[in-house]
């Protein structure tokens, strides 16, 4: 029931921020701050055991610019820079655009970043794309955070579409149990009990970065008939010292992502008999696939 | 002749009256403090070039230079107090591309050209690169302590050693043997840090600060608020953990200070500040935890901690928040933002007490009991590390 709260609260939260950017004016709320940009990690994508709470874009465009209206609030830049605190983001400024939402710019090129910008006009020059920090290739990491709500939003959401009309892949989906992983259309039975339902699902737009395939937008899975579960990739917050996936049935990063950096959708107790398991996945720009298995139970 | 007798009389009584003063009650003129000139040495230049380190993920092990002191390094109980500083004896160093430990009578124990990357402190090390697939923890000596394998950029800080991961909003502390000993998802990046033996302190961008126990439980949580823009912009924590100070906020930046009060920490100072950093800013508690000096326009901002009251101290921009003598109730500063930089020693009431200026592309100060230890590059690529002596002359 507290969850059912909190994530009505979040939904509501979310909504608000969204309208609240389109109605300033924006049609997509912000611009891509790299041009012809291609996102090879997306909000969601496993990464070493994590998961991505922005995107990465790869691109050729040198310049970084600020996706929309703001203030710098805060930047680094500077290797011997007044704190014993590393850099992870490497080289990286934040924007405060509008309604508490900040926009973060990493892994910028070093000595890059405009640090003498108070306000910022949409479009302004933020700093060169870089390899700064922990990214995987030359480009820019680019992540939102909403202050008011302390939590990531899927930049996604925000900003303008990128043509896609390929859907998603799902590579494969499996059952696991005590480590043993027992890949669907290649099993005929397993034994009864419970499982966790792991699948490799990625949006095939490829790039040479090895943090990982973009994640999908929205994953629904169905068992005999009833919806197991259903994960939309668009908000984590960090609670309790954990980040969390998902807000309306959070998941933690560990409980969501194998070792292996499958994705688990569900646990599920498998009882003797057939079970069918329907899995739809659909990209940001509405693409779908879906797959469907069954599977004897002993 | 009478009268001649009563002058002389006159004279001898004035002389034997100076010479009565002279032994009764004469003051010794005040004592001047000076860096007394110790040795210095030439980090050698051979070390670079030869050096294997640089290797991916800092698996190779240094160059050592001089094998007496890298024993000394390793057995020679000293300063280092606690967690992968004791027993360690030598001081680190980074300097003009290269880094290793040297000890208190000029030994360089090891110089190895720097990668990416390098967490250093008095008893332990990690060079790594900036994609490292693991980690190498090595002692002073050399000796390979651990790996970790987790992904993150690790750090020390009071004898612990900690790793950011990825993103910036996540932290691990690391053990000796290299696993995590507790690991923490914050809600938003970490823009600021400092840690004490039992405390270790976050201040992220959301404008918040989180202290966490040496076995991860949150022992503190506090927004100081009030500005228009939230954000934590520096902080420190007191070597004993009562204190924890930060610099928060933007329009208009506050400092503020907390002290632990039973179970819970609580304001007991706040000031509003004249400084609008965007950026790190620079603070930390004396080592004693008497005073906390932080970064300002003008110099260094100095909060006595048993008087409850400010000072500030003029300088030219702080290329490090410093050293404190405490014996000696005195603040060591290295200045200068350029080429031209100075040492400087302070008074916690703000007042300079010595300055010596020299030209250098890059420095360092640290310091053991009165010996002042100065490093500095002077351009391609020669650096030196020099001792020098405080006295009273």
């Amino acid at each position: 029931m507290r969850h059912d709260a909190r994530s009505g609260r979040a939904a509501a939260r979310l909504a608000l921020v969204l309208a609240g950017l389109a109605s300033a004016g924006l049609a997509s709320a912000l611009e891509w701050p790299l041009d012809a940009a291609r996102p090879p990690a997306t909000f969601g994508t496993p990464a070493r055991g994590r998961f991505v709470a922005g995107i990465a874009l790869a691109s050729d465009a040198a310049l970084v610019r600020a996706a929309g209206e703001g203030e710098l609030v805060y930047f680094r830049d500077d290797p011997g820079a007044a704190t014993r605190l590393p850099s992870t983001l490497g080289s990286f400024a934040v924007v405060e655009h509008e309604r508490g939402l900040a926009g973060v710019y990493a892994g910028l090129a070093p000595g890059s970043v405009s640090s003498y910008l108070g306000k910022v006009k949409g479009g302004q020059i933020l700093g060169a794309a870089g390899a700064s920090g922990w990214t995987e290739g030359a480009g820019l990491f680019f992540s939102l955070y909403d202050r008011g709500a302390a939590r990531w939003v899927n930049p996604y959401l925000l900003l303008p579409r990128l043509k896609d009309v390929t859907p998603p892949n799902i590579r494969s989906a499996a059952l696991v149990r005590e480590g043993k992983s027992y890949v669907l259309g290649e099993t005929k039975s397993v034994r009864q009990g419970g499982y966790a339902i792991a699948v490799d699902i990625a949006d095939p737009l490829d790039a040479p970065w090895s943090a990982g395939a973009p994640a999908p937008f929205y994953v629904r899975l169905v068992v005999d008939g009833a919806k197991i579960a259903e994960l939309r990739y668009d908000i984590a917050e960090g609670r309790k010292g954990s980040l969390f996936l998902f807000p309306e049935a959070p998941r933690s990063r560990e409980a969501y992502l194998a070792p292996d950096g499958r994705a688990i959708l569900a646990e599920r107790t498998f009882t003797r008999g057939r079970s069918t398991i329907e899995i739809l996945v659909r990209d940001f720009a509405g693409n779908e696939r879906a797959a469907t298995w069954v599977v004897g139970v002993e | 002749m009478e009268e001649i007798g009563k002058r002389r009389l006159a004279a001898a009584a004035i002389a034997l009256a100076g010479i009565a003063y002279f032994f009764a009650c004469a003051r010794p003129l005040p004592k001047t403090l000076v860096l007394a000139p110790g040795w210095a040495r030439a980090l050698p230049a051979a070390a670079l070039s030869a050096a294997p380190a640089a290797a991916p993920s800092g698996a190779a092990a240094p160059m050592v230079i001089d094998d007496r002191s890298v024993a000394t390094l390793e057995t020679k109980a000293g300063p280092g107090s606690t967690g992968f500083d004791k027993g360690a004896s030598g001081f680190p160093y980074a300097l003009a591309g290269r880094y290793g430990y040297f000890d208190a009578q000029g030994l360089i124990a090891s110089a190895d050209a720097a990668p990416f990357g390098l967490a250093q402190s008095k008893g332990a090390y990690i060079a790594y690169d900036r994609l490292p697939e693991s980690l190498s923890l090595r002692s002073a000596g050399g000796a390979e302590l651990a790996r970790i394998t987790e992904p993150g950029y690790p750090f020390f800080a009071a004898g612990r050693l900690f790793l950011l991961r990825p993103g910036q909003a996540s932290v691990a502390e690391i053990g000796p043997d290299g696993a995590a000993l507790w690991s923490r998802d914050f809600p938003s990046i970490v823009t600021a840090f400092d840690a004490s033996e039992e405390l270790a302190l976050f201040g992220l961008m959301d404008g918040s600060l989180v202290g966490v126990g040496p076995k991860g439980a949150e022992l503190l949580s506090f927004s100081p608020g009030g500005s228009r823009i939230a954000g934590i912009y520096g902080c420190a924590v007191s070597p004993d953990g009562e204190m924890v100070a930060a610099v928060s906020g933007l329009d208009r930046q506050r400092l503020v200070v907390l002290e632990r009060r039973s179970a819970a920490y609580r304001v007991t100072y706040h000031r509003w500040l004249e400084s609008d950093y965007r950026r790190p800013v620079a603070m930390a508690f004396t080592g004693d935890g008497s005073y906390l000096a932080y970064e300002s326009p003008t110099g260094l901002g100095l909060y006595d901690r048993a008087a409850r009251r400010e000072a500030s101290l003029s300088a030219a921009r702080l290329a490090s928040v410093g050293e404190y003598l405490a014996d000696r109730g005195l603040l060591l500063l290295l200045e200068g933002g350029g080429a031209e930089k100075g040492v400087l020693i302070a008074s916690p009431a703000g007042r300079r007490l010595f300055t010596a200026p020299f030209t250098a592309s890059e420095a360092f100060v640290s310091r053991s009991g009165d010996a002042v230890f100065l490093g500095i590059a002077e351009g391609g690529g020669a650096a030196s590390i020099l001792r020098m002596d405080l006295k009273e002359e």
